[in-house]
């Protein structure tokens, strides 16, 4: 039976039993720091007379931290079976513990009166255990949170302390997609936030460190994680996409999981053959992909948005105000309006749209449905460099009035329902670069402007009611 | 100064405001700008309000402007509706005690496990599963984001709809829509900016699913009912019009004198508003009712031709609903159409139950969607379809299902919204949820996000405590948003 035992203990392999025991080592550990230290804590605090009565009853709370010191040393040798840990930090860590179960082992019969040390002996040797016991402690620490853990969020002057480099701040601020770099922005970033905790330099769970391009193609435990141009025989792709609760799926233990956009844009990497750095844009990467990065980057087409535009003047949104228009502000502070007719009851007049004009910076909706705008005003519409929204459903503007609107660049939605746009649609719509939306039904439209349309611009979606 | 003034905190006079307002809820930030304090300009006035706590007008770029809430009253069955689960087919009839716990419910009926009594098919580039009961709704499924991961914290009709509609599950909060027209005011002065259509049954829990709870009065719902008149008393009774006009100028006249001597007080203003607001209402409702200018393609659509009485009462309020938006109204919804007393509520009888309901709401629903599409107002309309708990899979006596607060599927479609997903899991009996859970207050969170407003900043101050719709929950569902 014994000879079973140490057989299991020493072997290579070792069973699944010692790993289910030894992960309760965390757990088991902290009552030997507690006990240990509540212990030393009593025995200094005899110097007072009003503790002298408990000085006989000390044994008991050393007995308490040598048993449970006991069991968390056992219990710790069947976790570091894992091979998951840092061996060094390991050894130091392991040996401490031993040195803690027997120090305490020795205080115990002290305290009992039952063997005696010279002088001053008790307190080296009470102040050496409660030393150890922080340094065991902290070794600990290190094998499972990294002996970067406490310095990560910590004031830069003090990371220097501790020679590690500044807080690390992200590569300069992405403004362009053209820009991204598909392992530096956005491969990377993912590794780090995600899988690092657990697969670093120091703690490397199933023996793999992703904190390098290299070492993240090179593989665990299970050999290589990432094959090139494969994404479902890529073992890393395999288990962030398997369901949370399946015993494989990564991040484990808990952790929060990729979202869908990190999940699909490494699944698209891996299939570009992972490379190890380039621009994003020459990829080639398809419209969900670049929606996909825009969204993950908070770089989207808004981008402009960001800029700070001035208020219009009090006389300029009085008199849009009483000829028809509403006037909203459609952010905190800043100024990008929406214009709005469709609620007027006035007329739509020259003048009014050559008031429009001097709002041109602010103005990115304007919404004339059912108004009586005509095809010699859109003009002047045409000229709103910053329009992303147009709406001219139901009204009477015809090609004539859609060719002024191909300088419109920023337009993103174009709403000409029930107008009677026909052919020139055809030269005027794929000059709209960031056009996405286009709607057509009870126009003049017909069925083959709008397939040859969508064979002209493939992220456009067009609605349109055949009948 | 009137003796009352140091109750009031109010600074400025609602007069002052509103004359400086010309309309558009945006103009909030101008009038800051001009060393007037902003107020929801162009709808009801929120004048009893303290200028710090003002944090209105969007926070963020809306993508959407109206919100329609079809609210399918009673708890619609996720298993029979748009979560299938093959689990059940294949152990129906079998004791569910012996397969998983079962919560306590209801009516402590607890039967076998009930399969679906309809099948599902996938629909759309999707591939989005839908049963049979909305074969219409399905053909629309790729503008549609499902969630099926709902829950509800209320096994009870009347705390789950308060809960669903103001956030809380007690009686006397203020509801979505008006914390939305609060928000946001509302851009249209001649209706108002929260619409309830009621179709014929009140939800439990009553009209106070609609109210404006601590927020100022003038953000309770209008219902408008189908009858005679849309709205009780909306037509003159006096035959000479300017007789009517005379007796309401009197009527401001004392009001007015009477807010002198008191001070702004809420109760008041909001009376005169309303009286301003109604005037114009005489007009404006009657035009919104009069569908004589709708196509008869459109009417088609809806399904103003069914032989079913309940589906063509059901067609005329989504299109009344499609009006309003045009209309500029903030935040409209539709309750459920009366084909019986038990709603989606069906504790017995589910087939016949649901078959009824379904059968009122399937076309009217996907004509709206389609409706809204074609004109490109469903790009800046949030539709949210929702009821406010699931039922059990397992059987309530021998053909009912009970209430089932643990997993429930809803679905949103329109501005902001990514279609053709469907978002989160329930285990294999559809009976709880297992991943991605989303509670209402992430749902209401996530309504605000689209409507523009940061949920945590939206706040009254009401008891002492900065109050929201979401309390202090809830977080927005990024995954759906497109």
């Amino acid at each position: 039976m014994s000879f079973n035992l140490l057989f299991i203990l020493f072997s290579d392999n070792p069973s699944d039993t010692l790993l289910f025991f030894g992960r309760f080592h965390p757990l088991i550990v902290h009552l030997p720091i507690g006990f240990l230290l509540l212990a030393v804590l009593a025995e200094f605090s005899t110097k007072w007379k009003k503790f002298k009565p408990i000085q006989n009853f000390i044994h008991y709370i050393w007995l308490l931290g040598v048993i449970s010191t006991f069991f968390a040393v056992f219990l710790g040798y069947f976790l570091s079976l894992s091979g998951d840990y840092n061996e060094d930090i390991i050894f130091w860590h392991k040996w401490g513990g031993v040195a803690i179960l027997i120090l305490s082992i020795v205080y115990y019969f002290i305290s009992k009166r039952q063997i005696s040390i010279p002088v001053q002996g008790n307190a080296i040797l009470l102040f050496g255990i409660a030393f150890l016991i922080f340094y065991t402690g902290h070794m600990g620490g290190n094998l499972t949170h990294g002996s970067t853990y406490l310095f990560e969020y910590a004031p830069n002057p003090i990371r220097r302390l501790a020679g590690l480099p500044n807080q690390w701040v992200p590569r300069k601020n992405l403004t362009l997609i053209d820009s991204v770099d598909i392992y530096l922005d956005l491969i990377s970033p993912i590794m780090d936030k995600r899988c690092i905790s657990c697969h670093n330099l120091e703690k490397k769970k199933g023996d793999l460190n992703l904190t390098s391009f290299s070492s993240l193609m090179e593989g665990g435990e299970s050999g290589k994680i990432i094959i090139p141009g494969d994404k479902s025989s890529s073992d890393l792709f395999r288990r962030i996409t398997l369901p949370a609760n399946h015993k494989d799926f990564m991040p484990t233990e808990g952790k929060q999981p990729l979202t869908g956009d990190q999940v699909a844009l490494i699944g698209w990497w891996i299939e570009k053959n992972a490379p190890s750095t380039g621009y994003l844009t020459a990829l080639n990467p398809n419209k969900e992909i670049i929606d996909n990065v825009n969204r993950q980057l908070g770089l989207d087409d808004f981008n402009f948005l960001r800029k700070k535009v001035q208020p219009p003047k009090k006389e300029i949104i009085d008199s849009l105000s009483n000829n028809g228009f509403i006037l909203n502000v459609l952010m905190k502070e800043n100024y990008f309006l929406e214009a709005n007719f469709s609620l007027s009851k006035k007329k739509l007049t020259p003048n009014t749209i050559e008031t429009l004009l001097q709002i041109k910076k602010q103005l990115i909706w304007l919404n004339l449905t059912g108004s009586n705008v005509s095809d010699d005003n859109l003009k002047k519409i045409g000229e709103l460099e910053r329009l992303m929204k147009l709406n001219l459903s139901k009204t009477k503007i015809s090609d004539k009035g859609l060719t002024h609107l191909e300088k419109l660049e920023k337009l993103e939605s174009l709403n000409l329902f029930r107008t009677k746009v026909s052919d020139e649609l055809i030269n005027v719509i794929p000059k709209l670069p960031n056009l996405k939306r286009l709607y057509l039904s009870e126009s003049n439209a017909t069925e083959e402007i709008v397939s040859q349309l969508k064979k002209s611009k493939q992220n456009l979606e067009i609605i349109f009611d055949s009948n | 100064m009137s003796k009352y003034h140091n109750l009031m905190q109010k600074p400025i006079s609602r007069r002052e405001m509103l004359e400086v307002c010309k309309g558009g809820f945006g103009s909030l930030a101008f009038m800051s700008l001009f060393g007037v304090l902003p107020s929801a300009c162009g709808g009801p006035a929120k004048s009893t309000l303290e200028a710090s706590s003002l944090n209105l007008g969007p926070h963020h770029l809306p993508k959407a402007k109206n919100i329609i809430f079809l609210y399918m009253d009673g708890g619609v069955s996720q298993v029979d509706s748009f979560d299938p689960k093959p689990r059940l087919t294949k152990e129906n009839g079998q004791d569910p005690r012996k397969k998983f716990k079962v919560d306590a419910t209801q009516f402590d009926n607890v039967g076998k496990i009930l399969k679906s009594p309809w099948e599902f098919k996938q629909y759309g580039e999707s591939g989005m599963p839908v049963s049979e009961l909305f074969p219409h709704i399905a053909t629309c499924v790729d503008d549609i984001a499902l969630i099926r991961s709902m829950t509800s914290q209320f096994p009870e009709h009347t705390n789950a709809n308060y809960f669903l509609h103001t956030g809380s599950g007690l009686q006397g909060r203020p509801s979505m829509g008006s914390w939305m027209t609060y928000g946001l005011g509302s851009e249209n002065k001649d209706m108002p900016g929260y619409v309830v259509l009621d179709g014929g049954l009140i939800p439990p829990g009553g009209l106070d699913n609609f109210k404006n709870g601590f927020l100022p009065a003038s953000y309770q719902a209008s219902v408008l009912r189908p009858g005679d008149e849309p709205i009780a008393n909306i037509s003159p009774k006096e035959t000479i019009k300017d007789l009517q006009k005379q007796k309401l100028g009197f009527i401001s006249l004392l009001d007015q004198q009477q807010l002198a001597k008191i001070g702004e007080v809420d109760a008041v203003e909001s009376a005169i508003s309303n009286y301003e607001l109604a005037y114009k209402m005489q007009s404006s409702i009657p035009e919104l009712t009069e569908f004589k200018q709708e196509t008869k393609a459109t009417k088609k659509l809806y399904g103003f031709e069914s032989d079913n009485p309940h589906t063509r009462g059901y067609a005329a309020q989504c299109l009344l609903a499609r009006r309003l938006v045009e209309r500029g109204v903030r935040f409209i919804e539709l309750t459920c159409p009366k084909v019986s007393a038990d709603r989606w509520d069906q504790h017995g009888n589910l087939k016949e139950g649901h078959e009824h309901n379904a059968h009122a709401i399937d076309q009217p629903i996907a004509g709206l969607l389609k409706d809204l599409k074609s004109r490109g107002l469903l790009e800046e309309t949030l539709v949210v379809w929702t009821g406010e708990f699931g039922r059990t899979p397992f059987a309530q006596g021998s053909n009912g299902r009970d209430h089932n607060p643990s997993a429930f599927s809803m679905w949103m479609a329109g501005a902001g919204v990514k279609g053709g997903t469907i978002y989160g899991r329930t285990d294999e009996y559809g009976y709880r949820v297992i991943e991605n859970e989303v509670t209402v207050h992430d749902l209401h969170a996530t309504m605000m996000h689209l409507m523009g407003i940061n949920h945590k900043q939206l706040t009254f101050r009401f008891g002492g405590r900065d109050m929201r719709l979401t309390d202090v929950h809830g977080h927005v569902i990024k995954d759906i948003l497109s």
